[in-house]
C-alpha cells in the first residue's frame, strides 16, 4: 500500500466515520484490492469530473461524506473545482499534483508527467491551497506524499469540515492513466527534503516556485455555510412549512455566509 | 407502484411544453435535477426550481453542462431518480458524460428541446436535427431510448413514461422534443397521483457479500445498488467484468458491451411505441415524430381530399428503431413520405427498413421553421405516382429551398 | 501609429469609424450598460493608440456576447464560454495581434471558468472585459455565479442559496496581472482603466459592473437604469489598491471599485519562447516576436 492510501485509510481511521458512508469519485483509477482495504464506495469518472459527479452524490444523498481524488492538475476539472468551493459544497477534495520543480543537472525546472512534455513544461502550475481559498474552501492544506502522519491528520480534520476542505498532495507520477499507488520514490523523497512545514501561512505566499522551498501545511481552517445549509436556510425562510429541508440542518441556524 | 401524490400537482392546466415536462418529471418521482440555462429549454428547468423545493425535489444550477450530466450521474448512484435538460450546444458538451453513463447503466432521464443547429445556430427557433446525435452522440456502442412527443400533453405523460423506462431498462432515456412543442401553450391535465404508474428503482437486496453491481437478470439488466449502503462498490467507466472492476480483454469488452446493446434490443418490443391512422390499404404512409408528426396531418388531409390513400406512422419512441414494422409496411405500400426538419437523419433507417421495396421520400426542411403542408401534401402526390418503388432516398423540393435556391446558393433578397 | 478615429465631424456619429453602424441599432435594452462599456473600450482603444487593425475582438454567447457583432474591428462571435480558448488561439498562432475578449459573467465565469483561470495563470496576453450584470439577460434572467445571496431570479425563485464569485479575487489568485473593476457609471474612469490595461502586457482582466433593467432590477424591484446609476453613485467607493478578498458584493450592498493589481509576470509567449531557446538547438528561431 502506498503512502497516499495509507494516509487516507488512516485518516478515514482517525475521524472515526463509517467507512460504509464514504465515497469516492476519482478520476485517477484506484486497483479493486485498494478500495476493499479502504472499505468505501468507489467511482471512477471521466478525466475531471470527480467534483461534478461527487457534488450529485453529496446532494442526491446528504448523509454521505465524499472524498473526490482528483489528479488532472485541474485542467478539464478546473471549473467544477472553483464553482464547487464557491457552493461550499460538502467535499474533500484530495488535489493530487504532479506538477513540481525539481532540480536537474543544477538547474530548477518544472517536472510533470514525463509522457506528456518530454522537454519539461514552460507553464507554471496553480497555487492550488490560494485559488481553493480565493474561492471560499473552508479547510486547504498541503502535504507531500511522504508527510503520511501530517496528511492523514490533515483528512480526519477536513473529514469533519461542513463545507469544501481541500487538499493537495504533491506526488509525482500518479495522473488520470496511471493507477494511484504508481510513485516515483526518487523524487518523491525530493519533495519531501525540499519541503518546509508553515502552519497557518497565507496561501497566497504558499506558490510552488522554481527557487525556494516548498511550503507545506494547513492554511485555511475557517466556518462558511454549505450549499445544503444556505439551500434550506433561505428556502425555510421564504416557504416556511411548504419547504421540507434537505438533509440534516447544520447545529446552529443562520449562520449565512460569512 | 403509484406516483407519491406529494410531488403530482394533479389539475387542468394551460402551460406550455416545457413546464409540462418539469412537472412530468415531478410526478415521475425526480428528486433532483441539476440544468443550466440554455434557450429553449430553460423554462422546464424554472419549473423544477420554482415547485421542487415543494415537493423535495432538490436543484442546483451548475456551472456548465458538463457539470450538470456529471452531478446527476452522481446523484443517481446515491439513489435519486434524476434529469437534466438542455437545447443545442448543451446537448453536445453532454455527449461524453451520457457515453458514461450508458456504460455505468445509470438510469437517467435527458430532456433536449431541440433548436436550429450547428453550433449557436437559431437558439429561438425549432430544429429536429439531434435525432442521430441521439443514437450515436457519445463515442463507442451503446443504445439509448428516445422519445419524441407532440404536445405539451405528451411532454407530460411521455417524462413520466421516460423515467420508468430509465428505471427499467437502465440506460439514458432522451425526450427528444423540439423548440415548438416546447415552446407551444397548450391544454394539459395532470392525473390524480393513483392514476400514474411509476416504476420504483430495481435495487439490489440480498445479502452484501453477494452482490455484483454488473450480474444481469433474465431481461439483461443488473440490480442497481447506491452508495453508501456498505457494498464496497467499484464503479468504473472502463470495461469491466461483472464485479465491475476494469477488464481490457476482449472477451470482457464483447461481454459489457453486447449487454448494453443487447439490453435494449432484445426488449425493443416492450420499448416501441408508434401510433398508426388509416395504415390499412395505404398507399403512402407518413412517417413522422415531434412536432413534424403535427404539421403532417394537415399535409395527409389536403392529399386524401385528392383522392390519395394516405396513412401516419408516428414514431412516439424514436429510438429503438421500428425496423420489423417498417420492413412491414414496405410490402403492403407504395412509398413512405418523411417530413423532418433537418436535411436527412431518420429518414434514412426508413430506407435502410424499407428494403427497396417501396419509394422512400424526404420532405427535407433547414430548420427555424416547419413545413408547409402542401409540401407534404405535394411530396404524397409525387411518391403515389411512381411506377415503381425509387433507389434510396429521395428528396423533395420544397417550396422554401426552390423559391430561396433558385439558381444556385445565393439567396434571393 | 493608429490614424485618428473618432471623428468630430458633427454631421455623423463620433464613433463612426470604431463602431458597425450597419448593425445599429443594437439588440440592447433602453437603460443596459453593455452600450457604456462598449462606448468606453473605443474610447480607449483610441487613447491607447492601437492600430484597430490589429485588434481582434472576440465574444462568447450572451447579451455582452454580441458586443463582437458592433465593433468595427476583427470580430468573433463565438461559442457558450470560449472566447477566451478561442482569443488564446489566436495569441499564440499570431502573438503580435492585441486581443481582447468582451464577454459577460455568465459566458466567462460560469460556463468558461476554467478557460479564466487557466489563461490567467498562463498568462496568456489578452484584455479581458467582463461585464456583470449579475444574471443570465439573454436567457431571461436565470441565477449565475455572481448573483448576489439571496437575489432572485427565475431559477432560484425563492432566493439565490449560492454565494457569489468575487471576480477581481478569483482572476488576482489565478495569475492576472492586471485586475479593476468600475460601474457602467464611471466611464471616464473606466476608459483610463482600459486604456491601461490594453497597453498592459499580460493577461488583465476589466470588470464592468452594469444594470439590467429588464432582468436583475426587474425581477428584484430595483427600479429602472435611473435608478441603479444613482444606486452606483451612491454606494461605490473607489478604492486602488484594495486586497482583492475584500471586494466581495453582496445584496444591494456598497460596491468597491478601482484598480486592485498591477504586477509583472513573464507572459505565456515570453516563457514560451524562453524555453523553447532551451530546448531547441539554438539557430532555430523561436515563435513570435521575443518579449510579445
Amino acid at each position: 500500500m502506498n503512502s497516499i492510501i495509507e494516509a487516507i485509510n488512516k485518516g478515514i481511521e482517525q475521524s472515526g466515520l463509517d467507512r460504509n458512508k464514504i465515497s469516492i469519485p476519482s478520476d485517477i483509477p484506484f486497483e479493486p484490492e485498494t478500495v476493499k482495504s479502504l472499505g468505501v464506495d468507489y467511482f471512477q469518472v471521466p478525466r475531471g469530473r470527480a467534483i461534478a459527479f461527487g457534488s450529485g452524490l453529496k446532494l442526491g444523498n446528504p448523509e454521505l461524506k465524499i472524498i473526490p481524488v482528483v489528479g488532472d492538475l485541474m485542467t478539464l476539472g478546473g471549473n467544477h473545482f472553483v464553482h464547487g468551493t464557491r457552493r461550499n459544497m460538502e467535499l474533500l477534495v484530495l488535489c493530487i499534483n504532479s506538477f513540481v520543480y525539481h532540480k536537474v543537472a543544477g538547474k530548477s525546472v518544472p517536472v510533470v508527467t514525463e509522457a506528456f512534455s518530454p522537454y519539461s513544461t514552460f507553464e507554471e502550475p496553480f497555487n492550488f491551497p490560494h485559488l481553493g481559498n480565493s474561492c471560499g474552501a473552508v479547510y486547504t492544506a498541503r502535504w507531500t506524499a511522504l508527510h503520511t502522519a501530517e496528511l492523514a491528520k490533515s483528512i480526519a480534520e477536513a473529514l469533519h469540515k461542513r463545507g469544501m476542505s481541500m487538499i493537495e498532495i504533491l506526488a509525482p507520477g500518479p495522473s488520470y492513466y496511471r493507477y494511484v499507488t504508481d510513485l516515483d520514490s526518487e523524487l518523491l523523497q525530493f519533495y519531501f527534503e525540499n519541503s518546509t512545514v508553515k502552519n497557518d501561512e497565507d496561501p497566497r505566499n504558499a506558490a510552488i516556485t522554481a527557487d525556494g522551498k516548498i511550503i507545506v501545511g494547513k492554511f485555511t481552517d475557517k466556518e462558511r455555510a454549505t450549499f445544503i445549509d444556505s439551500y434550506n436556510i433561505q428556502h425555510t425562510k421564504i416557504l416556511g412549512d411548504a419547504f421540507t429541508p434537505h438533509g440534516s440542518l447544520p447545529e446552529k441556524t443562520g449562520g449565512g455566509n460569512g | 407502484m403509484k406516483a407519491d401524490p406529494k410531488s403530482v400537482l394533479t389539475g387542468v392546466y394551460y402551460i406550455d411544453g416545457d413546464v409540462a415536462a418539469g412537472y412530468g418529471a415531478l410526478a415521475a418521482g425526480c428528486k433532483f435535477v441539476a440544468g443550466y440555462p440554455i434557450t429553449p429549454s430553460t423554462e422546464a428547468f424554472e419549473a423544477v426550481c420554482h415547485r421542487g423545493p415543494k415537493v423535495g425535489t432538490v436543484f442546483i444550477q451548475m456551472e456548465d453542462e458538463l457539470g450538470s450530466i456529471s452531478a446527476i450521474l452522481g446523484a443517481a448512484w446515491s439513489g435519486a431518480k434524476t434529469m437534466t435538460i438542455t437545447s443545442g450546444p448543451g446537448y453536445s458538451l453532454m455527449q461524453d458524460a451520457i457515453g458514461f453513463g450508458a456504460m455505468l447503466e445509470t438510469p437517467f432521464v435527458l430532456l433536449n428541446i431541440q433548436r436550429g443547429g450547428p453550433s449557436t445556430g437559431v437558439p429561438t427557433k425549432t430544429g429536429q436535427a439531434d435525432m442521430m446525435q441521439s443514437r450515436w452522440g457519445s463515442h463507442g456502442d451503446y443504445e439509448v431510448i428516445a422519445i419524441a412527443p407532440d404536445s405539451p400533453q405528451e411532454m407530460f405523460d411521455y417524462t413520466v413514461k421516460a423515467f420508468n423506462l430509465a428505471e427499467k431498462y437502465r440506460c439514458p432515456v432522451m425526450i427528444m422534443s423540439d423548440e415548438c412543442v416546447g415552446h407551444m401553450t397548450e391544454k394539459v391535465v395532470i392525473p390524480e397521483a393513483e392514476k400514474i404508474d411509476v416504476e420504483p428503482r430495481r435495487l439490489f437486496t440480498g445479502k452484501a457479500a453477494d452482490y455484483r453491481p454488473f450480474s444481469p437478470g433474465p431481461d439483461l439488466v443488473p440490480k442497481m445498488a447506491k452508495a453508501g449502503e456498505g457494498l464496497n462498490l467499484y464503479i468504473t467507466g472502463v470495461v469491466h467484468n461483472e464485479n465491475g472492476h476494469p477488464v481490457a480483454d476482449e472477451k470482457y469488452k464483447s461481454a459489457c458491451i453486447r449487454r448494453l446493446v443487447d439490453k435494449i434490443r432484445i426488449n425493443k418490443d416492450k420499448i416501441i411505441e408508434l401510433k398508426e391512422e388509416g395504415i390499412d390499404g395505404a398507399d403512402v404512409i407518413v412517417v413522422s415524430y415531434g412536432i413534424s408528426s403535427r404539421v403532417a396531418v394537415k399535409g395527409v388531409e389536403m392529399a386524401r381530399q385528392k383522392g390519395i390513400k394516405v396513412g401516419t406512422l408516428r414514431l412516439v419512441t424514436v429510438w429503438p428503431f421500428p425496423d420489423d414494422r417498417i420492413n412491414e409496411l414496405a410490402m403492403k405500400t407504395k412509398a413512405f413520405v418523411v417530413p423532418e426538419i433537418n436535411y436527412g437523419q431518420v429518414v434514412y433507417d426508413v430506407a435502410r427498413c424499407a428494403h427497396g421495396h417501396a419509394s422512400v421520400v424526404l420532405v427535407p426542411h433547414g430548420g427555424a421553421g416547419v413545413h408547409n403542408p402542401a409540401d407534404v401534401a405535394d411530396a404524397i402526390e409525387f411518391a403515389v405516382n411512381q411506377e415503381k418503388p425509387m433507389e434510396g432516398v429521395h428528396e423533395f423540393k420544397t417550396r422554401l429551398e426552390k423559391s430561396v435556391f433558385e439558381g444556385g446558393f445565393k439567396l434571393k433578397e | 501609429m493608429a490614424t485618428q478615429r473618432i471623428n468630430t465631424n458633427s454631421e455623423i456619429h463620433p464613433m463612426e469609424n470604431l463602431l458597425r453602424m450597419d448593425r445599429m441599432p443594437h439588440i440592447w435594452c433602453p437603460t443596459c450598460g453593455i452600450g457604456l462599456a462598449v462606448t468606453a473600450f473605443a474610447s480607449a482603444l483610441e487613447k491607447a493608440n492601437i492600430d484597430p487593425n490589429n485588434v481582434s475582438i472576440v465574444s462568447g454567447i450572451g447579451c455582452t456576447g454580441r458586443v463582437a457583432g458592433y465593433v468595427k474591428v476583427d470580430s468573433f462571435h463565438t461559442t457558450h464560454g470560449r472566447p477566451i480558448a478561442f482569443a488564446t488561439g489566436i495569441k499564440v498562432a499570431s502573438p503580435k495581434t492585441k486581443v481582447v475578449v468582451f464577454s459577460g459573467d455568465g459566458d466567462l465565469i460560469a460556463i468558461g471558468g476554467n478557460h479564466f483561470i487557466h489563461a490567467a495563470r498562463r498568462n496568456i496576453d489578452m484584455l479581458v472585459v467582463c461585464v456583470n450584470n449579475f444574471i443570465y439577460a439573454m436567457t431571461g434572467g436565470q441565477v449565475a455565479p455572481t448573483t448576489p445571496l439571496a437575489a432572485y431570479a427565475t431559477t432560484s425563485p425563492y432566493g439565490c442559496v449560492e454565494p457569489p464569485f468575487n471576480i477581481p479575487y478569483l482572476a488576482d489568485s489565478s495569475g492576472a496581472v492586471y485586475v479593476a473593476r468600475y460601474t457602467a457609471l464611471h466611464i471616464r474612469r473606466l476608459t483610463n482603466a482600459l486604456t491601461e490595461a490594453l497597453n498592459k502586457k499580460g493577461f488583465s482582466v476589466v470588470e464592468v459592473i452594469s444594470p439590467c433593467g429588464m432582468y436583475y432590477s426587474r425581477i428584484n424591484r430595483l427600479g429602472d437604469g435611473l435608478e441603479m446609476m444613482k444606486f452606483y453613485h451612491d454606494n461605490v467607493e473607489i478604492r486602488h489598491g484594495e486586497d482583492t478578498k475584500n471586494l466581495e458584493i453582496g445584496f444591494q450592498t456598497k460596491i468597491i471599485c478601482g484598480k486592485f493589481v498591477d504586477r509583472e509576470r513573464p507572459s505565456y509567449m515570453e516563457r514560451y519562447n524562453q524555453w523553447l531557446s532551451e530546448v531547441r538547438d539554438s539557430g532555430k528561431r523561436p515563435k513570435g516576436k521575443k518579449g510579445a
